[in-house]
């Protein structure tokens, strides 16, 4: 029952991203065969350092969606203070609202069961354009940010390069 | 002590999520008569992040759990008529049909009963206005008295 809510919600979202593309990423998925798991490319947002970029991500819908939000992981290399170095993606949209043990972040801005695809890029695009350290999930990235934009600077434009190659 | 989320009411049967769903396939005849509580494991939520079958919630748990039923089942529900300015239930995405049973929010969002009753067993809070269902009850409560 809940799959099949799931996985008909997901169907419409993809249907509709197909007839309305939206700016700035465009989404798929990764096997045809499998509404669950998505491929998706996001635009670096232009007037960020990111701009020129083309950054693959993956996106991993529990079969209990939209009650539990999805995964997201980045494909292609991305130095960010709210991305790990595995990839994964984290934002406080993508956490299920509760108990939230370090008491970062605001029920408000967790997970909700009216987040799509396009909303869940939209806040990563917006997240690629102006990171959040207070709760950084790759420490280097947020250290080079705050103390070290040359560095920064530097690093992300060897993504932005490698990730125009792939 | 009794559990009263047991209790097998038809409209406690729809927030439990799976409960119709066979254990892992696992025929029970095999393995002897099944230990109590784990007949049809209902799977809870007493915090959004956690899912526990009910034979594993602490009491305090159940009451939080059986609270919350409760709550629910105080909300407003109804039929779609076509009357309504809604049109669409923004968590499933569809479109309301004559017929479809609504639940109607005290911050006057309105979604499928079968949509909102799961998300408000998790998160008791409304996923437009991310309004705490809780707060408002009690302001139309007081409001009536």
């Amino acid at each position: 029952m809940a799959q099949e809510r799931s996985a008909l919600l997901l169907h419409r979202q993809l249907g509709e991203l197909m007839k309305n593309p939206v700016e700035g990423f465009s989404a798929g998925l990764i096997d045809d065969d499998d509404i669950y798991k998505w491929e998706v490319l996001i635009i670096g947002p232009p007037d960020t350092l990111f701009e020129g970029g083309f950054f693959k991500a993956h996106l991993y819908f529990p079969k209990d969606y939209p009650l539990k939000p999805p995964k997201m992981k980045f494909i292609s290399d991305v130095w960010h203070p709210n991305i790990d170095k595995n990839g994964d993606v984290c934002i406080s949209i993508l956490h299920e609202p509760g108990d939230d043990k370090y008491g970062y972040e605001k029920a408000n801005e967790r997970w909700l069961p009216i987040h799509t695809v396009e909303t869940i890029l939209l806040s990563v695009i917006s997240m690629l354009a102006d990171p959040n350290d207070e709760s950084p999930a790759n420490v280097d990235a947020a250290k080079d940010w705050r103390e070290n934009p040359a560095e920064f600077k530097k690093k992300v434009a060897r993504c932005v390069r490698k990730s125009q190659e792939e | 002590m009794g559990n009263c989320l047991k209790s097998p009411t038809a409209d406690d049967i729809s927030l439990l999520r799976g409960g119709d769903s066979p254990v892992d396939g696992q025929d029970p005849t095999l393995l002897g008569p099944p230990p109590p509580y784990q007949e049809s494991a209902p799977v809870y939520h007493p915090a959004p992040n956690i899912s526990r079958p009910a034979h594993l919630l602490t009491e305090e748990e159940q009451i939080k759990i059986a609270q919350r039923i409760g709550l629910i089942q105080h909300l407003p529900c109804g039929e779609y008529d076509g009357s309504k300015k809604a049109r669409e239930c923004v968590i499933c995405m569809g479109e309301f049909s004559i017929g479809d049973k609504l639940r109607y929010l005290p911050c006057m969002h309105i979604y499928h009963k079968d949509c909102i009753d799961d998300w408000l067993m998790r998160s008791f809070t409304c996923p437009s206005c991310m309004e705490p269902v809780d707060a408002a009850l009690l302001t139309t409560f007081d409001g009536s008295n």
